[in-house]
C-alpha cells in the first residue's frame, strides 16, 4: 500500500458522506440518460423508467461494488462491522452472557493451567544465566540407574579433570539447623556447602565474603554465611553482623556473610556452613553428597555427559572396589527440578485444552442456532449487495468480539483460579516456582483467546453466508434446518466424543487414586502425632548423651495423659526421608563390589511398632536393654523375611551392613515386623531394617505418639515438655500420621480433583449442547410432528423419534469417543497407579453414565414434542 | 451478449477498453459503455454493474482521474480523464494485448 493509496483510503474515510453523494448522484445520472434514450426510442416515460432500472436491477450491488473499488472497504467497514457486532451482541445479551461465560471458563482454566505450567516449565531458574546450570549424579547400575549420590573423593576427581565446566561444586542438600533466639529454637533449613558453590551460581554475598578452599576443611570451618530472610528476622538486619559469633545447631560460628534477597539453595536453604569434609573421613564409598557445575559457555548438557561418561570409567579403572557399576548422569538444573512434574503438566494442559475446545464446540452450537434465526437479515444484506465474505467477517468479527470478553473475563478467572489450585497443595512449594504473570502468560491468553474465536466462530460463518437467497427470503420465519442442523448434529457428536475422553481419564484417575489410598501401608496412621526434632551434635557431642536426650524425651511425653504410646525414629514413613545400605546375609555367598543388595535403614526407640501400629510378626521389640554394649540387634520387615528365610525362622540369623569388603560386625536379628511402605506409598521400594537407637544415636529424630483421641490437642503440651528438658530444641513439622500421608499422594490427588473438576464442566457443556439441538429439532420440526400425529402417530411415538435421534447421535459420539479414550488414555499411564489406562469397568461405567445423562437431556425437549397438540401445530409458521 | 462473450469480457479487458477510449478525451460513464457498444459493432455490451466498478477501480489506482461537469444534455455528470500513469499503463497493456492477440492468431493460423 503506497502513499497515494494511503490517502486515498483516508480520504474514502474522512469524505465518506461526500463521495457516498457522489456516487448516488453518478448512478443518478446514468439512470436519466437511459430513461432520454429510451424515450427517444418510443417509449412512454414510465416504460422508459422501468427498462432503464430493469437495466439496472443490480443498481444497489454496483454501487457496493463501486464502494469496495474506491477502497473505503477495509479500515471503514471494519469498524463499521465491529460497532455492528457489538449492537448485535448487546441486542441478545442472553446470548451473550453465556457464550461469555463459558469461554470465561474454558479461557480461564487454560490459563490457569497455563500459569502453573509456566511457573515449573518455562521461567528460567531466578539464578543469572541459569539454563547453564546443570546436576551431576552418581547412578548405580544395580538400582535401575537411580541417583545414589556422589562420593567426595569422585567429585574432587571431576573437578579436577573436566574441560566442559566452567566450576563445579558439592553440598550435602538440605538439612536441619537450630537457632535460638531469645527464649525460642527454631529450625532452619540450611545446606553444607563446598567452597566455590556461589561462584557456580554467579550469586555474590551483599555483605562479607563466600567460602574459602581451606574453610572445606573440617578443621577451619567455623563460619557462617546467611541469608537475607533469615538475617532480616533474626539479626533485624543488622549491618554490622559481620564477624559477629552465632550459634548454629550449638557450636558458635563467624558470620562471614549474607546472601541477597531472594536468594535460596539447594532447595530452601537460607543458611550456609562449610562442606567440612575430607577424601579420608568422606570416601568413595560414601555416597550422600550432590554436585552442581556451570557448564562454559556453547557446552551442552550431552557435550558434558560425555565428558562425564569419560572421566567416571577412568576413575572406575583406578578404584574398580567402590566405583564399579558406577556411572555420571548430567542434567540440567532446570529439568532435574521440574522433571517431576512434567508430565502431569502436559496431560493436564490437555486436558484443559480439550475442554476449551468441548466450549467451542458448544459455542458453535449456539452461533449456528442463533444463525439460523438470522437467516433471514443475512439473506436481506446479501441482496443488497453484501459479498458473502463481507458476511463471514461480520460474524467472524462478532465471534472475536465474544472471545476477546471471554478471554478477558477469563484471565481474571485464572488468576483466582491459580490462587485455589495453590491452596490445593499441601506442601510449600520450593521458591524457584514463581507463578505470576508474565509475557508468556498474557500472550498464551491472547492467543488461545484469538485462536478461540476462530475455531467456534469459522463454521458458523461459513454454513450461515451460504444462503440460498430466494429460499430463504420465500420459506418466511420458519428458517431452514437442512444442512445447518447436520452440522450442529456432527458439533455435539464431537462434544460428546470429547466429553467422553475427559470422563474416562478423570474416571481412570479417581479409580487410581482410591485404589492408592487403600493401599496397605503396613501400618495405622489413625491418632498419631509427629514432630520433628533435632540433638544438634555440637551440644549433645557423646552418642550417649543423644540416646539420653532422645530417650529422656519419649518417656516425659509418653507419661502425657492422653498418651497412649510414643517412641522415635530416624525416618518417618512417607515423608521423603529414607536412607540406602548395603545388606550382606550371613551364609549367603559374598557378593562383589557394588553389588551388595541395598535395604532401607532405620533408627526407632523402643516402642516404635506399637506406636505406629505396625504389626510384631516375630520375635521381639527392642527394649531399653539394647544399649551401647550389648549384642548387635536388629529388627527386619516380612518382605526381607521371606525373601532368604522363606520357609523358616528368620530369628536368631545375623546380617551384616555397609559394604562388603569392610568387616562390619555382625548384627543378630530379634524380630520380624509387617512391611511398611517408606518411600512411596505406590511401590514397596528396597526392604527394611531397624536399629536401636541406643546403638545408632542419630541426631536428627522424629517424635511419634499414639494417642486416645485428637492427636492436634496434645501439641502444646509436647512442646512444653521439650522445652523443659531442653529450650534450644526446636520442634518443627508437627503433625499427624494421617496427615503425612495425606501429603505423601498430594499429587495423584490434586490430579484426580483436577481432572474430575474439567470433565465434569465437558459433561456439563456436553449436555447442554445435546439438549440445545434437541430443543431446536423439536421447535424447528413442529409442523412435521403436527402432521404425524393427525396422521396417527401417539405421543409415545413422538417421545420415540425425538429420543431416538438424540441417542443416535450418542451412540455415535460415545463410540468415537471410546476409541479416542483407548488411544489417548495410554499417555497416562504414568500418572495411574494398579490401574490400566483401558480398565473397562470405567470405560462402561462412564459411557453408561454418559448416555444416561444424554438420555435426560433429551428427555425434555421429547416430552415436549409428545405435548404437541396438532391442531396447533399445523397452524404453527 | 452471451455467455461466452461474457467470459472472454474479462475485468482486465474492460479496463484496457476504458483506457483506450479515454485517452481521446475526457468521457462520463454513460458515454463510455454507449462507446464500447457502438465501437465493437455491438458485439460487446457493459452492464452498469461492471462498467462504474471498474471506473473506480481504476480511478483508485490513480490510472484516470474524475471531474464534475455539465454533460451535452447540461446536466451535471462525472467525467473520466486518463492521466499520465493512465496513458503509460495503457501503452503498455496495448503492447501486451497485441503480442497476445498476435500469438494467439499465430497459433490458430497454424494448426
Amino acid at each position: 500500500m503506497n502513499l497515494s493509496d494511503l490517502f486515498r483510503r483516508w480520504r474514502a474515510l474522512t469524505h465518506k458522506n461526500e463521495m457516498e453523494k457522489e456516487l448516488d448522484e453518478e448512478v443518478q445520472f446514468h439512470l436519466q440518460r437511459d430513461v432520454e434514450r429510451n424515450v427517444k426510442s418510443g417509449m412512454s416515460l414510465d416504460e422508459a423508467r422501468y427498462a432503464a432500472l430493469k437495466s439496472f436491477n443490480r443498481l444497489e450491488q454496483s454501487k457496493e461494488e463501486c464502494r469496495s473499488a474506491r477502497g473505503v472497504g477495509f479500515i471503514e467497514n471494519i469498524v463499521r462491522d465491529v460497532t455492528y457486532s457489538l449492537r448485535v451482541l448487546l441486542k441478545n445479551y442472553a446470548f451473550t452472557i453465556v457464550v461469555i461465560l463459558t469461554l470465561a471458563l474454558g479461557i480461564g482454566a487454560n490459563t490457569a493451567i497455563f500459569s502453573f505450567a509456566n511457573g515449573i516449565l518455562l521461567r528460567p531458574l531466578p539464578y543469572p544465566q541459569s539454563e547453564r546450570l546443570a546436576v551431576i549424579e552418581e547412578i548405580a547400575r544395580r538400582e535401575n540407574n537411580t541417583n545414589i549420590g556422589v562420593a567426595y573423593p569422585n567429585f574432587l576427581d571431576w573437578r579436577d579433570q573436566n574441560t566442559v565446566f566452567e566450576s563445579l561444586a558439592t553440598h550435602f542438600g538440605t538439612s536441619r539447623f537450630s537457632m535460638t533466639l531469645g527464649s525460642e529454637a527454631s529450625e532452619i533449613r540450611g545446606s553444607r556447602v563446598s567452597y566455590g558453590l556461589f561462584e557456580v551460581l554467579h550469586v555474590w554475598p551483599q555483605l562479607g565474603r563466600t567460602f574459602t578452599m581451606n574453610e572445606d576443611r573440617p578443621e577451619e570451618d567455623g563460619v557462617v554465611i546467611l541469608g537475607y530472610d533469615l538475617w532480616q528476622r533474626n539479626f533485624g538486619g543488622d549491618q554490622n553482623i559481620l564477624s559477629r559469633k552465632v550459634v548454629v545447631s550449638g557450636r558458635a560460628r563467624t558470620v562471614i556473610g549474607v546472601m541477597p534477597r531472594g536468594f535460596r539453595f539447594p532447595e530452601e536453604s537460607e543458611l550456609w556452613v562449610p562442606l567440612a569434609v575430607t577424601p579420608q573421613i568422606y570416601t568413595r564409598q560414601d555416597h550422600g553428597l550432590e554436585a552442581i557445575g556451570r557448564l562454559k559457555d556453547g557446552v551442552s548438557v550431552a557435550q558434558a555427559q560425555s565428558e562425564m561418561d569419560t572421566i567416571a570409567a577412568r576413575i572406575a579403572e583406578v578404584n574398580p572396589l567402590s566405583n564399579t557399576g558406577l556411572n555420571v548422569r548430567v542434567t540440567s538444573l532446570h529439568e532435574s527440578l521440574s522433571g517431576n512434574y512434567r508430565n502431569a503438566l502436559l496431560i493436564l494442559l490437555s486436558v484443559v485444552g480439550c475442554v476449551l475446545l468441548v466450549a467451542c464446540v458448544n459455542v458453535a452450537n449456539l452461533m449456528l442456532a442463533r444463525a439460523t434465526a438470522r437467516q433471514k437479515e443475512f439473506a436481506l444484506r446479501t441482496a443488497l449487495g453484501a459479498s458473502r465474505w463481507r458476511i463471514v467477517r461480520q460474524l467472524l468479527f462478532e465471534s472475536l468480539l465474544l472471545a476477546l470478553f471471554g478471554g478477558a473475563l477469563g484471565f481474571l478467572l485464572s488468576v483466582g483460579a491459580l490462587r485455589l489450585l495453590l491452596t490445593a497443595i499441601p506442601i510449600n512449594l520450593p521458591f524457584w516456582m514463581n507463578f505470576s504473570v508474565d509475557l508468556r502468560v498474557l500472550g498464551f491468553t491472547l492467543g488461545i483467546t484469538l485462536l478461540t474465536g476462530l475455531i467456534f466462530g469459522i463454521v458458523p460463518a461459513l454454513q450461515t453466508s451460504r444462503v440460498d437467497l430466494n429460499d430463504t427470503l420465500k420459506e418466511g420465519a420458519r428458517g431452514s434446518s437442512g444442512s445447518g442442523g447436520r452440522v450442529r448434529s456432527l458439533l455435539v457428536v464431537a462434544e460428546i466424543a470429547m466429553s467422553l475422553v475427559l470422563l474416562v481419564g478423570a474416571g481412570l484417575m479417581i479409580e487410581s487414586f482410591l485404589r492408592l489410598r487403600h493401599v496397605n501401608i503396613g501400618l495405622n496412621p489413625t491418632n498419631v502425632l509427629t514432630a520433628s526434632l533435632i540433638t544438634p551434635r555440637s551440644k549433645y557431642k557423646e552418642d550417649a548423651q543423644r540416646a539420653a536426650l532422645i530417650k529422656q524425651i519419649v518417656e516425659r511425653v509418653r507419661s502425657l495423659p492422653g498418651v497412649e504410646s510414643a517412641s522415635a525414629t530416624a525416618t518417618l514413613p512417607l515423608n521423603g526421608n529414607v536412607w540406602g545400605r548395603g545388606f550382606t546375609v550371613e551364609g549367603y555367598p559374598v557378593r562383589g563390589p557394588g553389588q551388595a543388595e541395598i535395604v532401607q535403614h532405620t533408627v526407632v526407640t523402643p516402642g516404635y511398632f506399637r506406636t505406629m501400629g505396625i504389626t510384631l510378626l516375630a520375635g521381639r521389640d527392642f527394649n531399653d536393654s539394647d544399649a551401647k554394649d550389648s549384642q548387635d540387634v536388629t529388627i527386619i520387615d516380612e518382605r526381607l523375611a521371606r525373601q532368604y528365610w522363606p520357609n523358616q525362622s528368620s530369628i536368631g540369623k545375623r546380617v551384616r551392613f555397609g559394604p562388603v569388603e569392610d568387616n562390619e560386625p555382625w548384627h543378630t536379628i530379634v524380630g520380624v515386623v509387617s512391611t511398611v511402605r517408606h518411600q512411596r506409598m505406590q511401590e514397596e521400594t528396597d526392604p527394611s531394617v531397624y536399629m536401636p537407637h541406643q546403638k545408632m544415636p542419630t541426631a536428627g529424630m522424629t517424635l511419634v505418639a499414639r494417642t486416645s483421641s485428637n492427636p492436634h490437642e496434645l501439641i502444646g503440651a509436647v512442646r512444653r515438655e521439650v522445652a523443659q528438658i531442653d529450650p534450644d530444641l526446636p520442634v518443627s513439622q508437627v503433625a499427624t500420621m494421617e496427615e503425612v500421608v495425606a501429603k505423601s499422594i498430594w499429587q495423584p490427588r490434586l490430579y484426580a480433583m483436577l481432572f474430575a473438576v474439567f470433565a465434569g464442566g465437558a459433561l456439563l457443556l456436553a449436555l447442554i449442547g445435546i439438549y440445545g439441538v434437541m430443543a431446536f429439532l423439536v421447535q424447528t420440526r413442529t409442523h412435521e410432528i403436527g402432521i404425524r400425529m393427525a396422521l396417527g402417530a401417539s405421543a409415545r411415538d413422538v417421545f420415540k423419534l425425538i429420543v431416538g435421534r438424540g441417542m443416535k447421535l450418542t451412540v455415535v459420539g460415545v463410540v468415537i469417543g471410546v476409541g479416542g479414550a483407548i488411544a489417548l488414555t495410554r499417555l497416562m499411564h504414568s500418572l495411574l497407579f494398579n490401574t490400566s489406562a483401558t480398565d473397562p469397568f470405567v470405560f462402561i461405567l462412564i459411557s453408561g453414565l454418559l448416555s444416561l445423562a444424554a438420555f435426560f437431556a433429551c428427555y425434555l425437549p421429547a416430552r415436549r414434542a409428545a405435548k404437541v397438540d396438532p391442531l396447533v401445530a399445523l397452524r404453527y409458521e | 451478449m452471451n455467455k461466452q462473450q461474457s467470459d472472454l469480457f474479462k475485468q482486465g479487458t474492460l479496463e484496457l477498453l476504458i483506457l483506450r477510449l479515454l485517452r481521446s478525451g475526457s468521457l462520463n460513464g454513460w458515454d463510455i459503455m454507449q462507446r464500447i457498444q457502438l465501437l465493437s459493432a455491438e458485439v460487446l455490451s457493459v452492464t452498469p454493474g461492471a462498467l462504474y466498478p471498474a471506473l473506480h477501480r481504476l480511478e483508485a489506482r490513480g490510472l484516470i482521474s474524475a471531474v464534475w461537469g455539465p454533460s451535452d444534455n447540461n446536466r451535471k455528470a462525472k467525467f473520466y480523464g486518463l492521466t499520465t500513469r493512465g496513458r503509460k499503463q495503457l501503452e503498455a497493456q496495448r503492447k501486451q494485448w497485441e503480442q497476445f492477440s498476435d500469438a494467439v492468431a499465430l497459433v490458430l493460423r497454424d494448426a
